[in-house]
């Protein structure tokens, strides 16, 4: 029998029984959109979190720490016996990782910044303006820092925020910062007295005051980064020791005034971040990534979703059963015809394909339909479920469910495969149906 | 002369739990290519037996089937399906025309299964149906004609895709008089014009003379075998 006349012959049988092909397939609709919306939703849950992830900051960039974790204190000269620098060798042996874009130590610092009646309270971010541009820092207004700059800033997207007026705050009235992060005068100073006379006998060092010339300003709505004030990190580095100096804060130790706290290190894209964050870690350094968070989140998200998926799969598991009651009923139906068409030369293969070729179109069929259910449903979550649907954990304005393209195919292999593994049985039995038998019952 | 089926010491034994029920025993015959033989014999007697025997459709308990060169009880299920399709042809006492299917579609099925185009099958479907009488039912679905017009529609069905061999059980056992004459003739001429060795299953002592050898069954085992017309005739 050649394909044609088999889809032919199956179309044929299956309209034959309208109402149960009807009622078959209606079940695997319901079994394929059920696995489908539930899935959705886990995906859903998973973009949430990614979106909120993101907000917290970049989730791409590595934080490393100076290793104080693992091997043996070495009693004779108090230090690790492993441990390792976090100096500027460690940094460029970061930027040779496969996948790192960039790396740049970390300094940082506190003070305060004044602007005309305007104070703020500021974290001070050395990094390396030559690599800034390779981290994700989105520029609001004006540009990221440069080589070459010197008492550049660029301020983070909430500073505006942090400012305020002294004076008035002390009358007890509270006027929303009006200053202009790009065009204000802006002064750093280690001095957080905030011009407060100094008590009496009181000795305050004499710190230095900084012009700062601002070159940028970054997008709001990254937690990371909002509060914070970038500059150059040679500059930081050396207004650290004229505070230190001013201080009259012991010099340090010639040999340690390379070593950084912090470093951060870029990785090319979010699925490589795991690898190196194992490499830095193997050679004794502490680190930390966002992606971290996201392990955990994907894992958490994943339990949710099998869980979800399950649920679904319980009443595809009952379409599944379905398919196979119908097509066995189908076999008692038509006992005779196969044993004629067996007589009359049809061969096993022919009727076991005919069998399961039924039983994949109910399938097929069941699992398109079933795509439709679900986009509906998804729409209708995503439309009118979010009131319900904020209240366990879901970000505000992010889509509760989510279908991704590949789902749409997964789920049409799968309800097809579904439907022929159900027709299997069947089909067997109906290949070893006795052609003489059969053609014996009435 | 030709011989073309072979039974050699063929033997059927049915088990009914503990009971053994032997419906064949020691069966040799030799049927001869073109020839017209009638199986006679009481209800019970293992008519139906033998021919489903010979036509692949039972495997004997013990013994040979040889037809041309094939031995019909070493053969697989697909083996056979292949070799009914292509050999044999089948009529049936209650007609077994599938029930969905217009007469046309029923004719020509057993073409389906030979990968015969639509085309083709429905155009030699239609002529086989015009030449048993039913060029103007081409359309009627079992269930809209007579006993006598759908064992015509069987007949179509068994000739249409010119079988060497056509077997049919009691073609006639659900027809009136009239109705089984016009059958039978139909079904000899048809053998006769196409060359095609015809083995017919029949209590009817009637019928019977209708064949060109009548073997009588009883009780399993060949009791007579009766020349009606001689061998040189056929041969
Ligand atoms: N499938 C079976 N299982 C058990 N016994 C069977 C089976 N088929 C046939 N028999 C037995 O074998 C014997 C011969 O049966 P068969 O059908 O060949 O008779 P028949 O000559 O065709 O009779 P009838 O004229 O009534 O059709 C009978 O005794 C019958 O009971
Ligand atoms: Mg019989």
């Amino acid at each position: 029998m050649n394909r044609i006349d088999l889809i032919r012959m199956g179309l044929k049988n299956l309209w034959r029984r309208k109402l149960r092909t009807f009622l078959t397939i209606l079940g695997v609709l319901i079994g394929t959109s059920s696995i489908i919306v539930m899935l959705s939703i886990g995906f859903g849950m998973q973009e949430s979190y990614m979106g909120m992830l993101s907000r917290m900051g970049d989730l791409t960039t590595i934080n490393v720490y100076k290793g104080y974790g693992g091997g043996y204190m070495d009693a004779s000269s108090g230090r690790k016996s492993n441990e390792v620098k976090l100096n500027d060798e460690a940094i460029e042996n970061f930027k040779n990782i496969p996948h790192v874009v960039a790396a740049t130590p970390l300094v940082e610092t506190w003070g305060m910044i004044v602007s005309g009646k305007n104070m703020a309270y500021v974290t001070l971010k050395g990094i390396d303006p030559n690599s800034m541009q390779h981290f994700e820092y989105k520029i609001a207004e004006g540009r990221l820092l440069e080589p070459g700059d010197n008492l550049a800033v660029v301020f983070g997207g909430g500073m505006r925020y942090n400012f305020y007026n002294e004076r008035d705050l002390k009358r007890g009235i509270y006027t929303p910062p009006d200053v202009d992060l790009m065009n204000d005068r802006m002064v750093f100073t280690f001095d957080t007295s905030g011009g407060y006379p100094a008590m009496p006998g009181e000795q305050r060092p004499r710190y230095k005051e900084y012009n700062l010339k601002v070159v940028g300003v970054l997008q709001e709505g990254n937690w990371d980064t909002d509060y914070s004030v970038f500059m150059p990190i040679d500059t930081v580095q050396k207004m650290i020791k004229e505070k230190e100096k001013a201080e009259n804060y012991p010099q340090q130790n010639k040999s340690k005034d390379n070593e950084y706290e912090t470093a951060l290190v870029k990785v090319d894209s979010i699925d490589h971040v795991e690898e190196v964050q194992q490499v830095i870690t193997d050679s004794g350094y502490n680190a930390y990534s966002l992606s971290d968070s996201l392990k955990e989140m994907k894992k958490m998200s994943s339990t949710i979703q099998a869980v979800l998926g399950g649920i679904g799969a319980i009443s595809l598991l009952v379409a599944a059963i379905g398919i196979t009651n119908t097509m066995v009923m189908s076999i008692y139906e038509r006992t005779k015809e196969i044993g004629i068409m067996k007589v009359i030369g049809a061969s096993i293969r022919d009727i076991k394909r005919l069998f399961l070729f039924e039983s994949a179109l109910i399938g097929l069929l069941g699992g398109i339909f079933g795509i439709g259910m679900s986009f509906l449903l998804s729409f209708g979550l995503n439309h009118f479920g979010s009131g319900f649907f904020m209240n366990v954990g879901f970000e505000p304005g992010s889509k509760i469910s989510i279908i991704p393209i590949w789902v749409v195919f997964a789920a049409l292999a799968f309800s097809t495969f579904i439907g022929i593994l159900s027709g299997y049985y069947p089909a067997r039995r109906a290949m070893k149906l006795s052609a003489i038998e059969a053609i014996r019952t009435e | 002369m030709d011989e073309l089926i072979n039974l050699k010491n063929v033997r059927k034994v049915y088990r009914m739990g503990d009971e053994k029920i032997v419906a064949l025993n020691d069966i040799n015959l030799t049927i001869y290519r073109e020839e017209f033989v009638c199986l006679l014999g009481t209800s019970g007697s293992g008519k139906s037996t033998l021919l489903n025997l010979m036509a692949g459709l039972e495997k004997p308990t013990k013994g040979e089937i040889i037809i041309g060169k094939h031995h019909i009880e070493k053969m697989n299920e697909k083996q056979l399906a292949k070799f009914r399709q292509l050999h044999i042809g089948f009529v049936f006492q209650s007609y077994n025309l599938i029930p969905t299917l217009s007469a046309l579609e029923n004719v020509s099925l057993s073409l389906t299964f030979r990968g015969v185009p639509k085309k083709v099958r429905e155009k030699m479907a239609k002529e086989m149906l015009v030449a048993v009488g039913l060029g103007n039912r081409l359309r009627h679905k079992p269930s809209e004609m007579s006993g006598g017009q759908q064992q015509r529609v069987s007949i179509a069905r068994a000739f249409v895709g010119n079988p060497e061999i056509v077997f049919a059980d009691e073609p006639t056992g659900n027809l009136d008089t009239k109705t089984t004459i016009e059958v039978m003739d139909l079904i000899t001429d048809m053998a006769r014009e196409h060359k095609q060795t015809l083995i017919i299953v029949t209590h009817d002592p009637e019928i019977a003379p209708y064949g060109d050898r009548i073997i009588h069954l009883r009780d399993g085992s060949i009791e007579k075998i009766v020349q009606n017309k001689k061998k040189e005739d056929y041969a």
